[in-house]
């Protein structure tokens, strides 16, 4: 309809520019009904008609000379068109600095500014346009709303140096001017438009605060991941107390949470998550926040409550908000990488930290539980129901499946145990190398070994432990023979070929491989000195002190061992070594093993460790004494 | 290799579908009885096997780019251009049309989609995958490819997607940009699971080649990967599983993609084949080799294998097929179907279909084939194919969309030897014999336009040959008359009810050689370098004609108006110069220029490149200068026809002085005439140089008249003068001024020591002073000429003259010149009426600098 109206013939062109207004205005007015329909397709469809109808009004109005009366309905819906699309497409879309660039070219054209052959640059030309709209009055309100898109543009772009001189201009102060950006946000005043104005989805003032906010909420985000806490902190008040929708709201006590932690005021920190649970229904953050102020307050059993919260709150299906048709805060904010305080993962995830934390805190029967519940998520194949496995700062799937064999021998469910084993090794049988010598050349004497991930000769280690919980010797030594087997096979520097895990490179580490051994060895040596043969028992003892000499239990076992066997001498010259080296700091202090290896050193643990060292001391001292 | 027999079966004639961003993507897909094809427009046939006939033509708002059937569901998923994804509940809509069917898709109404049925409006999709129970989608951003993941529509429920479960951004090393006409290739993506998973629409790989290419993550969750084939070549795999996402966990595109390949041209189509027979008793062996597909032919398969020491290693093969590839499947026994614009084309990844066999050790299973022996199955090419999933063990059905718009049935059978005898085969014969028919003929083509190609370059080749031996004939001989020459001649004629001055170029061939195709005959027209050009605002015009074929003694004519200014006056004088120009471009692009009939864009971006800088070779042939002596006309001349001998009266003077009261109505040029002396210039020559110039041919005239048709040599009235013997003429100058020539015999006293110097006297009369000037300056152009000739030839000496009347005359004259040089400075920097003075006083001096009659010895 509109391209029909004749330019200047029959009709004059202040009638086409009332008729495209009066279009404008009802496209505002479709958006806002669109806006209150909730989330439907036919919102979305009403939302990109008008948008489509901006454009098409859009490219009406680019095709007349630029003049003030056209220009300032050219502004106004450029805005509007920018401000509905930035929407729906939940961010900013590169090429809209073109269209800014050219809108604002022409503003420079009413003036005869625009030296035709000169490129400007997109800073250059603002200062420009503001250089020459004291000359054009009736255009400043819209051309300080455009403005604010850019500054939200570069903001969410994080071109904080494009954002300052602009804020600059726009509020006309020059260089002396202070550099914060927060306070130049705060002097910026955009003139209201006036009554008669064309319709806008959103007003000028109202996308100040809205910048405002997610500047400060930015700001107060990096300082805190760049560890000047004072200055997060400040940062974010100033958030909290701007114009603030309850979801980012929620988000700003969570940063604010985790702060206070880190700056040493737990229960002033407790006090904002609370207040951020109170807000809404983004829970998930918050708890996670909770459970860490918990743990670094000692309080195990409300973090553990508080990981149960999580997991619960995250299978709450994700109900997605609806979005306003505006500039909101959220869009200028950061996505939450996973080093943010707002990352919380998925349900499975906090299942996983939740029973991790169990095993780690010795609540065996309550970890096997949830690892068990876990694996079953994990593995449901239900398409519709993915979890999503641990991302990578955890552990890897079949460390997950080790994790969980653990805590089921820890919990005393070694059937269960085996079970999760067997079940490891079922589903990756087909990845696992196959291994002719054990049956066919091992007269031939040396050939390559294969690759063998760590995890495999991990899995036989559990499945030992699991048949020596339930007293198979027999059985138990086969797995514990098997798993050595490996050990011995896998060279840390292997790190080729073959089907890895995500994350098995980094825990394949010497140390590790060191300590795996040293756990099969002393395994196995205490099966054979259970069946009484202590003479395989000794060797395998010694050979754990050797290959990880700083393990002290091994060489407590050894000595034990040396004792029964009453061979005094040997036993005096480790004792001695053992005195010298407790002695000694700690090595491997800065070296944390994987949870599984770590609940497996404890079965190495002799209980009464002190209480034997003591009893050497004085059965040994006695002869010399003599 | 077991030769396989097509058989090919024609179902339907649908309207030829072509592939490519302006025609769209055909795609043939099949559900139970119901074959669901679309020939890339906005059109989806159905074609029931059962009844044999078309049933329904879905109409879609825009172009479909892709269709996917959710076979539990009943539901038919199309992608449209720059729309979104529609959704269709075949239950719902089929019935509805079942009726009105026929077999030709002219005769079947079209039901229209409704925007209803669009369940995820999104102009930026590209592709999709369903999963019955989700959907996979990749859309484009400016900079990135964004996979998302939404679960997949229910009959009952609201119509529309809800939000994405998951989503995650691939990166991609070259940025996208954005094409016109759509993208040139679409994305291809696909699913792929492990045997035991039971995922529907995804390929099942085997245990051990999944581990290694997706790692034991995604073994142990037994997760679907979806597989990812780019526009520029990349192959990444994503875990589905872990493609969850929620605001608070967002994804980590480095844990959950990874790169698999990159096959550095765009993919078209990614696959899995087994290659090892496996047990008799187990027919749903899960593939062992994965492949990926490029347009150009590239072709990549991996296979899982194992080192001496038995640890699983990826076996990687890059292969060459011949392209470009329009689409490809994967069949039965490790075959994989590819189509070109040649025909269909076949190749065997199993060890049985290789030669190679024998020289491989028989440790360990056969790997994969060090080369590909691609067959043809002649079977004419085809747009759009799918392997029929219910075909007995050992045959090959595919479901085919010719290029042609044929929809039919390929049947390939194993068994070689009975295909003569059996009914079925006599049955479709005819059909056979159309489809060999039609082979020869895509045969036949490629085969021309080869030839095409050939000749073109051979005939490029003769052509630089030629413009070889011309450029050396014509460079060599500086001396003499040159092999190739170009004479220019001027006449007034009269074109559109207007007397044009024209110039007419001989181009005449003595060469032995001929002028052939890529040499054309430039002419510029533009001032002369002279004074002149001060106040003429002419530019140069250059005509371009086109020499066709110049054999050796042929010559050829161009006549060309000689009023390049805009205001149609003529700047006299004017040099024409004639060069003859050979096209690089013309002759040799056509023969660099790549063919290939199926895609024709991106080809004329290579072009430029591949020639030399230079477009081509230009040799200088002659320059000839067009002066007011030639530009003149003669009225008073009576033999001449009367609309040459005056210009034309122009219609809007003959208007103005109808309507003028008194007959006051004169032109400026009459007034000025009226009312202004008319200059006068003259030169004089001493008669006896002009006698020995003019020696030959003016014989039996006086020395007058001579003079005169010497100055008029070169004007068409110069038969006139020498007939009528004149020795003054009154002329027409081009702009309609007078010219008054008269030449007289006058003694000169008192220069000459010796007693009174015989000299001709030229004068020169004009109302207009522009003509005198112009007639002046060629006269002494000629004069000059001759003078210069003369001199070369050394002819007699000078008589004795009074050197100090010489000196006078040469002082006179610096004063003048010195004087002429202050005024016009002072002419640059003083105002209106200062300059008026000046120029006045100029006009003064410079008829001065004319009277005293220069005087030629």
């Amino acid at each position: 309809m509109t391209q029909q109206c004749p330019l200047g013939l029959s009709a004059p062109p202040a009638n086409c520019l009332d008729l495209w207004r009066e279009k404008n205005d009802q496209l505002v007015r479709q958006t806002k009904v669109a806006q209150d329909l909730g989330l439907s397709l036919r919102r979305k469809r009403l939302a990109q008609d008008a948008l489509e109808g901006f454009r098409g009004l859009l490219h009406n109005l680019q095709g007349l000379p630029a003049t003030v009366s056209v220009l300032h309905l050219e502004l106004t819906i450029i805005c509007n068109f920018i401000t509905l699309r930035t929407s729906l497409a939940q961010g900013f879309i590169e090429d809209q600095a073109q269209e800014i660039q050219q809108v604002l070219e022409r503003v420079l054209k009413t003036r005869e500014q625009l030296q035709p052959g000169m490129k400007y640059r997109h800073k250059e030309l603002w200062n420009s346009v503001f250089g020459v709209s004291i000359l054009l009055p009736e255009l400043l309100p819209a051309l300080h709303h455009l403005a604010g898109l850019q500054a939200a543009h570069w903001l969410s772009t994080d071109r904080l140096g494009n954002l300052t001189v602009l804020l600059k201009t726009l509020i006309g102060s020059q260089s002396g001017a202070s550099e914060d950006l927060l306070l130049l946000l705060k002097t910026w005043n955009p003139p209201a438009e006036e009554s008669g104005a064309p319709l806008t989805l959103q007003d000028a003032r109202g996308l100040r605060d809205v910048l405002l906010t997610a500047f400060a909420y930015r700001q107060g985000l990096q300082e805190l991941m760049a560890g000047s806490l004072p200055r997060a902190l400040s940062n974010l008040h100033e958030a909290a107390l701007g114009l603030c929708p309850r979801p980012v709201l929620v988000q700003v006590y969570t940063i604010l949470g985790t702060c206070l932690r880190k700056m040493g005021s737990p229960q002033r920190a407790l006090l904002y998550l609370v207040a951020a649970l109170k807000e809404g229904s983004a829970w998930g953050p918050p708890l996670l926040e909770a459970s860490r102020v918990y743990r670094q307050l000692g309080n195990t059993a409300a973090e553990l409550e508080s990981l149960e919260l999580l997991v619960e709150a995250l299978s709450i299906p994700h109900s997605s908000r609806t979005h306003q048709l505006l500039i909101e805060v959220e869009l200028l904010l950061p996505s939450p990488d996973p080093a943010s305080p707002l990352h919380c993962g998925t349900q499975s995830q906090a299942k996983y930290l939740l029973a991790s934390r169990c095993l780690q805190t010795g609540r065996a029967e309550d970890a096997a539980e949830h690892y068990l519940d876990l694996l079953a998520l994990l593995l449901d194949s239900s398409e519709s129901k993915f979890s999503p496995p641990p991302a990578p700062p955890g552990p890897c799937m079949p460390e997950v499946f080790l994790e969980a064999a653990a805590a089921l021998i820890q919990a005393d469910r070694a059937h269960d145990a085996l079970t999760v084993c067997e079940e490891l090794l079922g589903r990756t049988s087909s990845l696992l190398p196959r291994m002719p010598w054990l049956w066919t050349d091992v007269k031939k004497g040396t050939k390559e070994s294969p690759h063998c991930p760590l995890w495999v000769s991990a899995t036989h280690l559990l499945l030992g432990q699991a048949w020596v919980q339930m007293g198979a010797h027999k059985d138990a030594i086969s797995e514990f023979s098997r798993c050595l087997e490996f050990l011995f096979r896998t060279t840390p520097k292997d790190n080729g070929q073959g089907p890895t895990s995500h994350c098995e490179r980094e825990h394949t580490s010497e140390v590790t491989l060191q300590q795996l051994r040293a756990v099969a060895l002393v395994c196995r040596g205490l099966e054979w000195a259970a069946s009484g043969q202590n003479t395989r028992a000794l060797q395998d003892f010694l050979l754990s002190v050797q290959v990880c000499p700083g393990n002290q239990d091994a060489s407590i076992h050894l000595l034990q061992t040396l004792r029964r066997l009453n061979r005094r001498d040997e036993a005096t010259v480790l004792w001695q070594k053992l005195e010298a080296q407790t002695e000694l700091p700690q090595e491997n202090a800065a070296w944390s093993p994987p949870l599984y290896l770590e609940i497996c050193l404890s079965w190495i643990h002799p209980s009464d460790r002190e209480a034997l060292l003591e009893e050497f001391r004085t059965t040994l001292q006695e002869p010399c004494d003599l | 290799m077991a030769g396989l027999v097509p058989r090919v079966r024609y179902l339907a004639n649908l309207c030829s579908p072509a592939r490519g961003p302006a025609t769209g993507w055909p795609h043939v897909r099949s559900l139970g009885s119901e074959i669901f094809v679309c020939t890339g427009g906005r059109l989806v046939y159905v074609y029931n096997r059962e009844g044999a006939l078309l049933t329904a033509a879905y109409e879609f708002p825009a172009q479909v780019w892709h269709l996917e059937l959710l076979d539990r569901r009943g539901a038919l998923l199309v992608l449209c251009a720059g729309r979104g994804l529609y959704c269709l509940w075949l239950d719902r809509v089929s019935r509805q049309a079942s009726q009105d069917a026929g077999d030709s898709a002219s005769e079947l109404p079209l039901i229209p989609v409704e925007p209803a049925a669009c369940i995820l409006p999104d102009t930026a999709l590209c592709t999709f995958t369903a999963l019955e129970d989700v959907l996979v989608t990749l859309a484009r951003s400016p900079a990135r490819w964004k996979m998302q993941l939404f679960e997949a529509p229910t009959p009952g429920k609201d119509p529309g997607l809800e939000a994405p479960i998951g989503e995650v951004e691939l990166s991609t090393c070259t940025p996208l940009a954005k094409e016109p006409g759509g993208p040139p290739f679409l994305p291809v993506l696909c699913c792929t699971s492990l045997p035991g998973s039971r995922v529907p629409h995804s390929f099942v790989l085997e245990e051990g080649l999944f581990g290694l290419l997706f790692g034991a993550d995604a073994a142990l969750l037994q997760s679907p990967m979806i597989l990812c084939g780019l526009p520029d070549g990349q192959l990444c795999s994503v875990l589905l599983k872990a493609l969850v996402t929620s605001r608070w966990a967002p994804t980590d595109p480095q844990a959950l993609i990874k790169i698999l390949h990159h096959l550095e041209e765009p993919t078209i189509f990614i696959g899995a084949l087994r290659t090892e027979p496996g047990a008799k008793d187990m027919p749903d062996m899960p593939c062992d080799c994965l492949v990926a597909l490029g347009h150009h032919g590239r072709m990549v398969a991996i296979k899982a294998g194992r080192d001496e020491a038995g640890s699983l290693v990826p076996e990687l093969r890059e292969y060459c097929l011949p392209g470009p590839v329009h689409c490809a499947a994967c069949g039965g026994n490790g075959h994989l179907y590819h189509s070109t614009p040649s025909g269909l084309c076949m190749v065997g990844l199993a060890p049985e279909d290789t030669l190679w066999e024998a020289e491989q050790p028989s440790r360990g299973p056969p790997s994969l084939p060090p080369t590909l022996c691609p067959a043809s199955l002649r079977v004419c090419s085809l747009a759009a194919f799918c392997v029929s999933p219910q075909i007995p063990e050992g045959d090959t059905e595919l479901l085919a969309l010719s290029t042609k718009g044929h929809l039919m049935i390929c049947s390939l059978v194993l068994s070689p030897e009975t295909p003569h005898h059996t009914q079925a085969v006599t049955a479709s014969v005819g059909h056979k014999i159309k489809e060999l028919l039609s082979g020869i003929g895509t045969m036949s083509e490629r085969v021309s336009s080869l030839k095409k190609a050939v000749d073109q370059r051979n005939q490029a080749l003769k052509c630089l040959n030629e413009a070889m031996n011309v450029s050396c004939a014509l460079l060599s001989s500086k001396e003499g008359p040159r092999p190739i020459s170009c004479t220019t001649s001027t006449a007034w004629s009269r074109l559109q009810q207007r007397d044009v001055f024209t110039a007419t170029c001989v181009l005449e061939n003595h060469s032995a050689f001929s002028l052939g195709r890529g040499w054309a005959l430039c002419i510029q027209v533009g001032p002369s370098a002279g004074a002149w050009e001060l106040d003429t605002g002419v530019t140069a015009v250059t005509y371009t004609v086109p020499v066709d074929q110049l054999e050796p003694g042929g010559r050829r004519e161009v006549t060309l108006p000689l009023a390049p200014g805009e205001d149609n006056t003529l700047g006299l004088p004017l040099t024409v110069a004639c060069a003859l120009f050979y096209s690089l471009r013309e002759v040799v692009g056509g023969a660099l220029a790549p063919s290939d009939p199926f895609r024709e864009p991106c080809v004329g971006a290579c072009l430029p490149s591949v020639l030399p800088k230079q477009e081509g070779i230009c040799l200088p042939l002659s320059e000839h200068t067009v002066d007011l002596l030639q530009g003149l006309r003669f009225p008073g001349l009576a033999m001449l026809p009367a609309s040459l001998l005056s210009p034309a009266p122009d219609p809007v003077d003959n208007l103005l002085g109808e309507h003028v009261e008194g007959g006051t109505s004169l032109r400026p040029a009459s007034l000025r005439a009226r009312y202004l002396p008319p200059s006068l210039a003259a030169i004089r020559v001493s008669a006896e140089l002009l006698r020995t110039a003019l020696q030959d041919g003016h014989s039996g005239l006086s020395l007058c008249s001579a003079t005169l048709q010497w100055l008029l040599a070169e004007n068409t009235a110069v038969d006139l003068v020498k007939a009528q013997a004149l020795s003054s003429i009154q002329g027409v100058a081009p702009d309609g001024t007078d010219v008054h020539l008269t030449i007289l015999q006058v003694a000169v006293t008192d220069l000459c020591p010796a007693g009174p110097l015989q000299t001709v006297e030229i004068q020169v009369e004009s109302s207009s002073l522009a003509s005198m000037c112009g007639a002046h300056h060629a006269i002494v152009r000629r004069m000059q000429a001759m003078v210069v000739a003369l001199a070369t030839q050394g002819g007699s000496s000078p008589p004795d003259l009074r050197l100090q009347y010489l000196h006078q005359m040469q002082a006179n004259h610096e004063a003048l010149l010195r004087e002429v040089q202050a005024l016009r400075d002072r002419l640059c920097t003083e105002d209106e009426a200062g300059s008026r003075a000046t120029a006045e006083r100029l006009l003064q001096l410079y008829s001065q600098l004319r009277s005293p009659s220069l005087l030629l010895l």
